[in-house]
C-alpha cells in the first residue's frame, strides 16, 4: 500500500489529499459564526406589547417572594457588581453573555446601570433564540428610584400614603431607605453594602402590589 | 473566533492597507509562476492544448474552499464577517458571457494583464488602458444600464442556501469534480499534443 | 577543432542559463493561490480583485477633472467617498502588491523582456488594437458581474457564492463560445 502511495506523482497526491480533504469535509458545520439573524417584526410587536422587560417594583416583588424560577443577571463589569449589586442576581459582563453561562429556555432578567445596555443585550439573546428574555426598565436607576429610596409623595392620598408606607418597608428590607424628595442636585443616596439582603421579614404585599400594567409572559 | 483579524479589531485600517498590498505581491508572484502572464498561455485554455488555467484556478479554489471550511468548523474563522458578493444573476450572465468573450480577445483578464504589463509585454499594457477606457465609457453610460446592471437581485446568497444542499457536501462535490476535471484536462492535452504531433509528420 | 566544440558548448550552457525557466507545475501555482486567497480571507474577512482597483482609478480620474459630475455618477459616486482619498482603497493597494509581485516572479525566472504575445498568423499592430478592444469588452463585462476572474471566480468560487459560480460558468461559456472565431489572432 505504501509502495503503491510513493508509486504516484506528486499530482496524484495531489488529487488523492483533496479527496480525502473533501470527503472529511462532507461533516462540516460551517454556521453564521457570531452573526445574528433578528425577526424584525417579532421583535418590535415584543417591545410594543411591553413584554420585554419588568419594572424594578415588580422584579422587588418577586426577589422578596423568593421566586427561584427566573435568573437575575448584572451585566457589568465584576467591579461594578462587587460594590452594589440586586440581591440573588448573577454577574455576567456583556461581553461574555454568550459565552454560555446562560441557558436557552432560562428565564432571564438583565439589568444595568440603565437600560440602554440591557436593552441591546436583550436584542442579542433574542436573536439568538433565547426564548423568555427580559429586561429591568431603567436598570440599577430604576431599582435605586422606585425600590431603594421610595419618594414620600407631597400631600398624599390615603391610597398613596399607604402604598408609600409599603414601598418604604420593602426599601428597608433591601437597605434602602426612603427620602423625602427627589431633588435632581442632591446628594446621591448611599448604596447599601451588599450584606443588605432582605433579612428582614418580607412584608407581607396584597396583590397587584407589582403594579404596572398586566403584562403577558410566554410560558411560565 | 479569531478570525477576520481585521473584522475583529486586530488592526486598523492603514495597516489594512500595507496588508493588501503583501497580499497583492502573493496574488502577483502566483500568478506569474503559472505563466500567466503570458496571453498565449492564458488562451491556450479555450483552444484546449494547456488547460492550466482550469488547473490553476480550480486548485486555487479548492484549497482556499476546503481553508475557510476546516478554518470555520474549527471555530477559528467567522464566516458570517467575510465579504460575498451580492448576487445579480441576470447581470452576472451577461457579464460573464462579455468577460468571456474580452478574455479571447484580449487574452488576459484584468488580474493577468497587470502580471503581463509588469514582465514588460506591450499587449498587457494596452490591455489594461482598454479596460480602463471600458470602465470609463460604462460609468458614463451608467443610466442606461442601470436596469440591467441591478438585473435579477437575489441578495447575498451562497450555492448552500439556494440549493438546499449542507455546505460540506457541497464542497466534497466540488472537490470530486475538480478532481475529475484535472484528470480529464491531462486526458485532452495529451489528445490535441497527439494530434498535433500526428499533423506535422 | 577542439576549441570550436569547447565555445559550443559554451554558448549551449551560457543560452541554458539566459533562457527563460519553464513555469510551474499549475498544481502547486494554484495552491499557491488559494492560500494568498485563504489569507485574505482570514487577515481581513475579503477576497482578491483586480477590476475594483480599475474602478477607483478612473473615479479618482475623473473627480480630478470633472468634480461635480463624478459625484453625480451612481457608478462613480460610489468610489468616491467623503472624507477618504478614492485610492486609499484595499484593491488599489492590493493591485500595486500583483505588479511587484508578478515582476518579482518574473525577474526570478527571467521571463521579463519587453515585447508582444501574439499568435504567428497576426501581426503586432492588429494584436495591439485586439488587445485593447479586449480590455474594453473586460470592462464592461466585470462592471456588469461585480467583478472579474480574481474577485468572482477566485473569490466568490471558494466562498460558493451563487452568483459568482453563474459568472464563472458563463466565463468559459462565452470564451468557448467565440474561440474558434478568433483562432487566427493565436494559432
Amino acid at each position: 500500500m505504501i509502495r503503491w502511495f510513493s508509486g504516484l506523482t506528486l499530482n496524484q497526491k495531489l488529487g488523492l489529499l483533496a479527496l480525502a480533504l473533501g470527503a472529511v469535509a462532507i461533516f462540516a458545520r460551517v454556521g453564521p459564526g457570531q452573526t445574528i439573524t433578528l425577526n424584525a417584526k417579532e421583535l418590535l410587536t415584543s417591545v410594543q406589547r411591553q413584554e420585554d422587560h419588568v419594572t424594578a417594583s415588580e422584579l422587588a416583588a418577586w426577589v422578596i417572594e423568593g421566586r427561584a424560577d427566573y435568573r437575575l443577571v448584572d451585566i457589568r463589569e465584576p467591579k461594578a457588581y462587587a460594590e452594589y449589586h440586586i440581591p440573588t442576581a448573577e454577574n455576567v459582563p456583556l461581553a461574555t453573555l454568550l459565552d454560555g453561562a446562560l441557558g436557552r429556555t432560562d428565564k432571564i432578567v438583565l439589568y444595568g446601570d440603565g437600560g440602554i445596555h440591557a436593552a441591546q443585550a436583550w436584542t442579542v439573546l433574542k436573536a439568538r433564540g433565547y426564548t423568555h428574555v427580559y429586561t429591568l426598565l431603567e436598570g440599577l436607576d430604576a431599582w435605586k428610584e422606585e425600590v431603594l429610596f421610595p419618594v414620600m409623595p407631597r400631600s398624599p392620598s390615603p391610597e398613596e400614603q399607604a402604598r408609600f408606607e409599603r414601598a418604604a418597608q420593602v426599601a428597608k428590607s433591601f437597605g434602602g431607605q426612603p427620602r423625602a424628595s427627589a431633588s435632581p442636585g442632591a446628594e446621591p443616596m448611599p448604596l447599601p453594602t451588599q450584606a443588605a439582603a432582605p433579612a428582614v421579614a418580607a412584608p407581607t404585599l396584597p396583590a397587584g402590589a407589582a403594579g404596572g400594567p398586566k403584562k403577558k409572559r410566554e410560558g411560565c | 473566533m479569531s478570525a477576520p483579524f481585521y473584522k475583529l479589531g486586530a488592526f486598523g485600517d492603514e495597516a489594512s492597507l500595507i496588508v493588501a498590498f503583501l497580499v497583492g505581491i502573493g496574488f502577483g508572484f502566483a500568478l506569474e509562476r503559472a505563466g500567466f502572464g503570458s496571453a498565449k498561455k492564458l488562451v491556450s485554455q479555450f483552444y484546449l492544448n494547456d488547460l492550466a488555467v482550469f488547473k490553476v484556478m480550480f486548485t486555487a479554489i479548492v484549497t482556499a474552499m476546503l481553508g475557510v471550511t476546516y478554518l470555520s468548523w474549527t471555530g477559528f474563522l467567522d464566516l458570517g464577517l467575510v465579504y460575498l458578493v451580492p448576487t445579480y444573476w441576470v447581470a452576472q450572465v451577461v457579464g460573464g458571457l462579455v468577460l468571456g468573450v474580452g478574455f479571447v480577445v484580449g487574452g488576459y483578464c484584468p488580474g493577468t494583464s497587470l502580471v503581463s504589463t509588469a514582465t514588460g509585454k506591450l499587449d498587457g499594457l494596452l490591455f489594461v488602458v482598454g479596460f480602463a477606457a471600458g470602465t470609463l465609457g460604462f460609468a458614463l453610460a451608467f443610466p442606461l444600464v442601470k436596469g440591467l446592471y441591478t438585473a435579477g437581485d437575489l441578495g447575498t446568497r451562497t450555492l448552500p442556501e439556494a440549493l438546499g444542499i449542507p455546505h460540506g457536501i457541497l464542497v466534497f462535490t466540488v472537490v470530486v469534480v475538480a478532481v475529475l476535471g484535472f484528470a480529464g484536462a491531462t486526458w485532452v492535452e495529451k489528445k490535441m499534443a497527439d494530434r498535433a504531433a500526428a499533423a506535422t509528420e | 577543432m577542439a576549441s570550436v566544440t569547447h565555445d559550443a558548448v559554451h554558448e549551449r550552457t551560457a543560452e541554458k542559463v539566459r533562457a527563460p525557466q519553464p513555469y510551474s507545475n499549475p498544481y502547486l501555482a494554484g495552491i499557491g493561490l488559494g492560500l494568498v486567497l485563504l489569507a485574505a480571507f482570514v487577515l481581513v474577512g475579503r477576497g482578491l480583485g483586480a477590476s475594483g482597483a480599475f474602478n477607483s482609478t478612473i473615479a479618482w480620474v475623473v473627480s480630478l477633472l470633472a468634480p461635480a459630475y463624478a459625484r453625480s455618477n451612481e457608478f462613480l459616486g460610489g468610489y468616491l467617498e467623503e472624507g477618504t482619498h478614492p485610492l486609499k482603497a484595499w484593491l488599489v493597494f492590493e493591485v500595486v502588491g500583483v505588479l511587484v509581485g508578478a515582476l518579482l516572479s518574473g525577474l526570478l525566472a527571467r521571463r521579463v523582456a519587453v515585447g508582444v504575445e501574439k499568435g504567428p498568423r497576426v501581426g503586432v499592430g492588429s494584436r495591439l488594437v485586439l488587445a485593447f478592444l479586449g480590455g474594453v469588452l473586460m470592462a464592461v463585462g466585470a462592471a456588469f458581474g461585480r467583478g472579474c476572474t480574481s474577485g468572482q471566480a477566485l473569490t466568490g468560487g471558494a466562498l460558493l457564492n451563487l452568483g459568482s459560480w453563474i459568472f464563472m460558468m458563463c466565463v468559459f461559456g462565452g470564451a468557448y463560445a467565440v474561440a474558434w472565431f478568433l483562432r487566427r489572432q493565436w494559432r
